[in-house]
Order: C-alpha cells, then sequence, then structure tokens
C-alpha cells in the first residue's frame, strides 16, 4: 500500500518540479543561422544550470572552456575543432553535460597532455555519445568524483606513429567513475587509471592500441566487467592494486613480444571470473600476486595460457578450461604456494573409473618443455615435435625437473564450457 | 663401314679391369658369339654397348654414332637380357604399348615378330608379375626382335626357354641375320654357337683371348667340335704366347 | 618422360601398399577425429603423426619400390630414352602416387572434419614432405646398390631428421644459451626439412606462441603469411638438391 502512495506523490509533484526547473534554467541555441554563431558566447552568457543547443555545423574556436554547471546538447553531432591549438573542450565546473559532439583538433604535445575533452577538478560530470575523433588524449580527467562516461566513440588516428599517441580514456585521481558502453581505439592506452577507485568498468570495446587495452595502476575496488579487449599492442595490464573484481571480459588475440592477455603484477584481492582468453601471446601473467581466485576461464589457443611466477601467493585456480594452448602454464620458479583444483586440461590423458567426471590421477600442467622455454624462448621452434613430446613424456612418468606438488588433484575429463573450436 | 665398333674399351670396377683394350668389329650380318667363363668380361661388354655401363677407356660407335649420353643410336638397338624382370602390376599387353609407345612405333600388340610364333599374343591381359621364367623370357624376346633392329644383343636367349620355343627363337636370329642385322649372343651352349655363329669371340679375366670364325678354330686345332677346339685353342695361345716373351 | 611416368603410375596405382597406406592415414585420420571431442585437437594429433609417418613411408617406399623395379629400369635404359627422363618419370610417379595416399588418406577427413587453413597448411607441408623424401629415397636407392643397406640408410636419414637433428639443436641452445644465437635458431631448423614442415603448421596453430619473441628475425619471420612462404621456399630446395644429386648419380650409374 505504502509503495503505491508514494508513487502516486510522485506522479502529482513531477509536473511540478518540472516547471519550476524550466523557469529556473534557460536554454540557448548555437548554430549556424542562430543568434549566437560562436559557441564561446553562448558559453559567455549563459548561467549555472543553463541547457546550450549546439546545432549541426562545424566549430572551429579553438580551445574552449566550460566554466560554470551547464548541459551542452550537440543537435546532428555538430563538430567542434580545437584546430590544434592546444585542448579542444576543457571543463572546469562540476555538474557539466556534453552530449552529442564530434570532438577533433587536439595539438600533440609532449609536454601538455592536450585532450579532446578535459575535465578538471569538477564532480559529477556527464560526458556521454560524443565521437573523439583523432585526438592525442581523446578524455582526460582528473581530481574528480562521479564521472560518466558512456556510449562514446573513441578513434585515435591508426596511421600516426606511437609516439604521437596517448591515452583514450584517461582517469587520474578520480573516484566513483562510470565508464560504460564506450568504444576506445587506435589510442597508445585504451582506457587508462592511475589511483582511480570505487569505479566500474563495463561493456566497453577497446582495439588496436599500441600499448593497453586497459591499463590500471593504484586504483582499487574497481570491477572491470563484461568488456572487450582485442588486438592491443600489450593487451590489459593491471598493476599495483587491490580489491579488484573482473569478471566476464574478452581478452582477444593481444600478440606480441611481451603482450599479455591480462598482466597482473602486484595485486593483491582480486576475482577473476568467467573471463574468455583466446589466441594472445600469453593469455595471463601472474607477478607478485596475492589471494586471487581465478574461476571459470576459458584459456583457449593461446602461446601460454598461464604464466605464474613463484613471488605469487594464494592463486586459485578452479574450474577453468585450458585447450588447444601451446603452453598450458609455464612459471620461472615454483610457484607452490597457489593451488589448482578441477580445471579442465586438454592435455590430460588420465582415467575416470569411477565416472564422476574428475580423472582418478592428478594433472601436472607444467610440462618440461615449457620449463625449458621459459629459459630459452627461441625454443619454441622445437614445440609439437617428437622430441619435446619424448621429453614431456618422460617427465610426466618420472618427475625430476618440474616442480612437485604443481597439479591439478581433481582434474575434469570435460570441459565446463563445452566443447568450443577456434 | 662397321656396324658396331670397339676401340680400346676398358672398364674398371674399383680397382678391377672387368674389361680391358677391348677391341673388335663387328659387321653387317654377321652373328657372334661371345663365350667365356663367369667373369671374363662378357656381360660388361654386352652393357658396355648397350650403354647401361659407362666404359672407362675407350670408345664405342654403333652404326656411326657414339655410345654416350645421346640415346639416339638405341633406337637399332635390341636387347634380350639373360633375366628379366618387369613391373609386377603391369599387363603385358601395357609393357608392350609402353615399348611402342617409347619406340615411337605405331603397330598393333599381336603384330611383330614372334608375338604369335611363342605364344604371347594369347597372355596379352597376364599381369607381368604371375609370369614363369620362361614366359617372361618369351615376352623379353618379342621386345628384342620388335623393333627391327641393325644391332641385336641377345645374353643366354634359350636359357629358360622350352626346347620348342628355343627353335622358334634361334630360327628368328637366322632370320634376321639375313636382314643384315648384326647379332652378338652370348650363350654356354656350344650346339647353339656351332648352329649359329659366323664368329666365336671368346673373353678370359676381362681381356679378349681370339675373335674368329668357327671353321678357323677347328682347322687351327685339328678338332672336330667346338667344345673340344676351344680349350686346346687357349692352351696353344698361352703356350705360343708364353713362348714370344 | 611421360612415358615412363604413366606406366609407373599403373604400376602403383595397383601396388598393394600405396593403398594400404591411404587406407591407414584415412584410419588414422577418422580415428582421432572420432576420438577427440574438438576437431583442432584431433588435427593436432594428426599433425604430429603426419609429420612423422610422412617422412618415413615415403623414403622407404621409394627406396624399396626403385630397387624392386631396377631391372624394369634397365629395360627402360636400352630403350632410346635418356637416363633424366626415366628417373624423372619415376620420381614424378612416386612423387603423384604418395602424394594422393595423403590427399585423399588424411585430406579429405580433415577437409570434412576441420576446413580451414590450420588443415590446409598441413596438407601442404605433407605433400611437400612426401616430395621431400621421394627424393631423399630415390638418392639412397640409386647410390647404394644393396637393398637391405639402402633401407636402413633410409631408416637412418628419417630416424636422424625426426629426432637426432632436434635433439642436437637443442643442446646447442643449451650449449650457446649466453651467446646471441637466437638468428640462428631458425635457418639451423631449416636444415631439417621435417621441422620446416613442422614449423609451417606452428604458424597456423601456435601462431600466438610464435609472435612472443623479442628477436628482430622472428619478428619478420613469423609475421605473416611469409614465415610460411619462406618455408615453402626451403622445403622447395630441399626436394630439388637431393632430385639433382639422384639424376647426377643415377647419370654415372652403372646398372
Amino acid at each position: 500500500m505504502t509503495g503505491i502512495r508514494t508513487l502516486l506523490r510522485l506522479v502529482v509533484l513531477l509536473p511540478v518540479l518540472w516547471a519550476t526547473g524550466s523557469v529556473v534554467a534557460a536554454t540557448w541555441t548555437v548554430g549556424p543561422d542562430a543568434v549566437h554563431k560562436k559557441l564561446a558566447t553562448a558559453l559567455a552568457s549563459a548561467a549555472s544550470g543553463d541547457t546550450i543547443r549546439v546545432l549541426a555545423g562545424t566549430y572551429a574556436e579553438g580551445t574552449l572552456t566550460v566554466d560554470r554547471p551547464l548541459t551542452l546538447l550537440g543537435i546532428g553531432k555538430p563538430v567542434i575543432d580545437g584546430g590544434e591549438q592546444g585542448d579542444v573542450l576543457v571543463i572546469t565546473a562540476p555538474d557539466v553535460t556534453v552530449q552529442g559532439f564530434v570532438v577533433r583538433g587536439t595539438l600533440v604535445s609532449n609536454i601538455n597532455d592536450n585532450a579532446g575533452i578535459k575535465v578538471k577538478k569538477s564532480d559529477n560530470v556527464t560526458i556521454v555519445d560524443n565521437v573523439l575523433l583523432h585526438c592525442f588524449f581523446a578524455i582526460h580527467v582528473t581530481n574528480s568524483r562521479n564521472t560518466t562516461i558512456a556510449r562514446n566513440e573513441i578513434l585515435g588516428d591508426p596511421h600516426v606513429e606511437e609516439t604521437r599517441q596517448a591515452n583514450g580514456i584517461h582517469l587520474w585521481r578520480c573516484s566513483g567513475a562510470e565508464i560504460l558502453d564506450n568504444l576506445s581505439q587506435d589510442h597508445r592506452d585504451g582506457i587508462y587509471f592511475e589511483f582511480v577507485t570505487d569505479s566500474h568498468v563495463r561493456r566497453n570495446r577497446s582495439l588496436r592500441n599500441s600499448r593497453y587495452g586497459l591499463h590500471f595502476m593504484f586504483s582499487h575496488r574497481d570491477t572491470y566487467s563484461d568488456n572487450f579487449f582485442r588486438d592491443n599492442g600489450a593487451g590489459v595490464a593491471v598493476m599495483f592494486s587491490k580489491e579488484v573484481e573482473m569478471r566476464r571480459n574478452q581478452f582477444i588475440r593481444n600478440r606480441g613480444a611481451s603482450s599479455y592477455g591480462l598482466l597482473l603484477k602486484e595485486i593483491n584481492d582480486v576475482v577473476i571470473d568467467s573471463n574468455t582468453f583466446i589466441n594472445n601471446t600469453t593469455a595471463m601473467l601472474v607477478d607478485g600476486c596475492n589471494r586471487a581466485e581465478v574461476n571459470g576461464n576459458i584459456f583457449q589457443a593461446n602461446g601460454w595460457g598461464l604464466r605464474l611466477f613463484a613471488n605469487s601467493m594464494d592463486c586459485h585456480f578452479v574450474g577453468n578450461s585450458f585447450t588447444g594452448n601451446t603452453f598450458d602454464m609455464s612459471t620461472n620458479g615454483n610457484p607452490v604456494y597457489n593451488s589448482f583444483s578441477g580445471n579442465y586440461w586438454d592435455r590430460y590423458k588420465g582415467y575416470d573409473l569411477d565416472h564422476d567426471g574428475i580423472g582418478d590421477v592428478p594433472f601436472r600442467p607444467l610440462s618440461l618443455f615449457a620449463m625449458v622455454n621459459e629459459r630459452m624462448p627461441y625454443a619454441v621452434v622445437l614445440s609439437r615435435s617428437l622430441l619435446t613430446q619424448l621429453l614431456d613424456q618422460a617427465e610426466r612418468l618420472v618427475p625430476s625437473m618440474t616442480p612437485e606438488g604443481l597439479e591439478d588433484d581433481k582434474p575434469l575429463m570435460k570441459s565446463p564450457h563445452g566443447t568450443r573450436s577456434l | 663401314m662397321a656396324r658396331v665398333v670397339f676401340e680400346n674399351v676398358g672398364k674398371k670396377y674399383g680397382k678391377m679391369w672387368a674389361l680391358r683394350e677391348f677391341s673388335a668389329r663387328f659387321e653387317p650380318g654377321e652373328t657372334v658369339s661371345v663365350i667365356g667363363p663367369n667373369g671374363s668380361g662378357k656381360t660388361t661388354m654386352i652393357k658396355c654397348l648397350l650403354g647401361l655401363v659407362h666404359s672407362t677407356t675407350g670408345t664405342i660407335m654403333v652404326n656411326g654414332e657414339t655410345v654416350g649420353p645421346d640415346p639416339s643410336y638405341r633406337h637399332h638397338v635390341g636387347h634380350m637380357p639373360q633375366i628379366s624382370r618387369f613391373p609386377n602390376e603391369l599387363k603385358i599387353g601395357q609393357l608392350i604399348d609402353l615399348m611402342d609407345d617409347i619406340r615411337g612405333k605405331d603397330q598393333g600388340r599381336a603384330e611383330g615378330p614372334l608375338v604369335r610364333d611363342l605364344g604371347v599374343d594369347a597372355m596379352m591381359d597376364k599381369r607381368l608379375g604371375t609370369l614363369s621364367g620362361g614366359q617372361r623370357q618369351k615376352v623379353s624376346a618379342v621386345l628384342a626382335f620388335r623393333y627391327a633392329p641393325s644391332v641385336l644383343v641377345l645374353d643366354e636367349p634359350t636359357a629358360g626357354l622350352d626346347p620348342l620355343s628355343s627353335e622358334i627363337l634361334l630360327k628368328a636370329v637366322r632370320d634376321i641375320k639375313r636382314t643384315g642385322c648384326t647379332v652378338l649372343i652370348t650363350s654356354h651352349l656350344m650346339e647353339e654357337v656351332e648352329a649359329l655363329a659366323d664368329r666365336v669371340a671368346y673373353l678370359q679375366d676381362g681381356t679378349l683371348r681370339f675373335l674368329l670364325p668357327p671353321e678357323e678354330l677347328l682347322s687351327a686345332t685339328g678338332e672336330r667340335r667346338l667344345s673340344k677346339a676351344i680349350p686346346a685353342m687357349l692352351i696353344n695361345h698361352t703356350r705360343s704366347h708364353v713362348e714370344s716373351l | 618422360m611421360w612415358k615412363v611416368y604413366k606406366y609407373t603410375l599403373i604400376d602403383l596405382a595397383r601396388n598393394k601398399f600405396v593403398g594400404g597406406w591411404m587406407l591407414l592415414l584415412l584410419a588414422i585420420s577418422l580415428g582421432l577425429f572420432q576420438l577427440e571431442d574438438q576437431p583442432v585437437k584431433a588435427m593436432l594429433s594428426l599433425s604430429q603423426v603426419l609429420l612423422a609417418l610422412v617422412p618415413l613411408v615415403s623414403s622407404v617406399f621409394s627406396i624399396v619400390y626403385i630397387y624392386d623395379v631396377m631391372e624394369f629400369t634397365e629395360l627402360l635404359a636400352v630403350q632410346p630414352l635418356r637416363r633424366s627422363k626415366i628417373l624423372g618419370g619415376q620420381m614424378l610417379a612416386l612423387g603423384t602416387a604418395l602424394v594422393l595416399g595423403v590427399l585423399l588418406g588424411a585430406g579429405i577427413p580433415l577437409m570434412l572434419f576441420l576446413p580451414n587453413s590450420a588443415s590446409l597448411t598441413l596438407l601442404l607441408a605433407c605433400v611437400m614432405l612426401t616430395l621431400v623424401f621421394v627424393a631423399i629415397g630415390s638418392l639412397i636407392a640409386i647410390k647404394n646398390r644393396e637393398k637391405a643397406r639402402g633401407v636402413g640408410l633410409g631408416l637412418v636419414v628419417w630416424f636422424l631428421f625426426v629426432l637426432v637433428y632436434d635433439a642436437v639443436l637443442l643442446w646447442i641452445m643449451f650449449a650457446f644459451s649466453d651467446y646471441p644465437i637466437e638468428p640462428w635458431i631458425v635457418p639451423l631448423a631449416a636444415l631439417d626439412p621435417i621441422d620446416l614442415g613442422r614449423i609451417m603448421v606452428l604458424l597456423k596453430v601456435d601462431l600466438a606462441a610464435m609472435m612472443g619473441y623479442s628477436g628482430a628475425v622472428y619478428e619478420k619471420f613469423f609475421g605473416n603469411l611469409r614465415g610460411i612462404l619462406i618455408a615453402l621456399a626451403a622445403l622447395t630446395a630441399w626436394v630439388a638438391l637431393p632430385s639433382s644429386f639422384a639424376f647426377r648419380a643415377f647419370q654415372r650409374k652403372d646398372l
């Protein structure tokens, strides 16, 4: 009953709220045929809380600054062209919304972090539905809380050299950010977080960035889910952070000399669940991590499924599938303080006499040849040769060099993810 | 012009001379029996002529063409080896087709000398792998005579043949000789040698000991049969050879 | 040459061994695809079997066949035919028969169960390896009068290429691991045709791992189609070289 009463009260009150709002806030229109031909004059004239409608056209007015709480609405994708003088749109006030623009024309500079849209020390800024075209930094946010960045298309210049590239979405000292449904490609890092806490990164696509698809450091209590990372120079890097959750992300085809689907370095208390790693040089590198729950992920057709360094502790791998990898895992020492249980390994040749779906003998995922390769990476040319087969087979029968105790005590007979092919 | 000329032909296997300083001329229409013990160099001499073996020294001419990498002289050479083995899975007819193909002769399989006489025409669909030794010899004989050779080399032709087929073969030799063909024939059977040979070449330890008509052999030794005359000749020869030293 | 080729091929078509080889490959391929739940896995197992078996069978069969038809070869050699054409026809026929055996025996299952570029690359590698080992087998058979010796030598050569060479390579890697030997590894591997075939397959199925190199040589080599083309070129050299030696030896051989 109380629920219905509250709802009724809301329905009555809503038009009142709407009316009072529109009385206080004015709406300005900028366009080639409008009163305001320039965006700068409208920005200077508008009062806090006003809305500026910007009609289709190109607005090349150098660097524009939004210094009071305004809503900028692009109608028909107007273009704001900074003319390569520095930043394009700088926001220095809270509660600003920028929606529906094409932003371009940043100045490439190694001294100033010039950006398409730059947010400085401003809370509750919303940047949605924009296209950021060939920017140096695209969206650059510092010292701000509760920023929402959603549905933007951030398209770097694929032909520009790496030294003239900067990040797509760049956040520094922020909290409560929501990064949703963006596309970020052909930048240096697709999404970059440094000192960013309590934030969510969901459903973004990060492609072909020269360094990392997603890169975050010193950023705690963040969640990353349902993102898609493909063809990034070095994949995704997660460093010096704690209480991180990564779920249902896809790490595809991140290949190269030091390229990782997911690079974890000095990470504590992390959940990595139901992610998919396909065709990466190294799907997952775990370096100096403590307390990681790695569950239900798919590692398929990677060079190395998992590289688990011996400086990691209490990382537990449960219910993952390892199929078609050149090496399922490797290590630089003896990562004995971690555990494997109930994973599926396509190399497992054991039997299941009691038909409980769990192999009756443990599986040792670390092959002798993988250890040889750890010392001499070029030995990879010998993989799948009769020689390495024999060496691995001998090592499995009589373990002598691979670390003892590094085994999956309950290897699954069937993949928990069903059978999928490349 | 002589049909076949060996000039100073020698063949060395490793350190062993299998044939040395062999010189001889064979005329058109002449049948020469090449005889000698095992390892005397008969086969080497024949193989040199056929181009199967490369001579270490000397030259061989056939119809004025030098025996060498150019195989065209072999258009005029027929050969029946001592033992023949053919691809097991081919049929006789297919083998004859292949040979016709190589020789560029377009005639019916069943046509040509010896095919009917030796009964090969009835075996055209037999696989070569299923043939007996004698049957293989017949196929060999057919192929040797098939392309109107002007030089015919027969290596123990009647070995393994039944008496009737032997007769047919020897008659064919006499017939082809009349066409002006030079026939070189090795045989252990002295009756055959006596019946066919215009001249007898005797080889021993790779050296030609003599090359004479049978009549001269008989008169020189005073024997009435070649089988006796040849050993006698060798003794004389050796003696005179020793005396001449 | 085509006459010799044609009739040798007719002979080989009825040869029980060639048919048996094809059926064996068919049985192995179908068996693996039935056994493994994932076609990719079956293909990888099959590639290991093929890369070892194809060279063995191709070289030993070529050796045995060339000995078996030696008398027929003599018959051909007294015909007005160049020797190079005789051997050319025979080697080509051997290559054709064995390649067909591979294509029908392993190719059909591969194309049925996993029709992708990796399967095609594996087939291509097997075809090239067949030709390489027909050439090597022919050379061995021509150079050695005794059949048993020839077959033995064929087995030794196969064993060298399939296992010993890799062991030596691995030893070199260990022994010289303090030196910058990375640029030498691929050229060294190219000296072994079986390794070349294997690397071709690796470039398709394990590219992710192959890209994990720091050495510039590897970037270049493994970058794209080029690696496969280079491997193909090297394999072609592996066909051409033993073949030309075989032709030279046959030209000079006393039959």
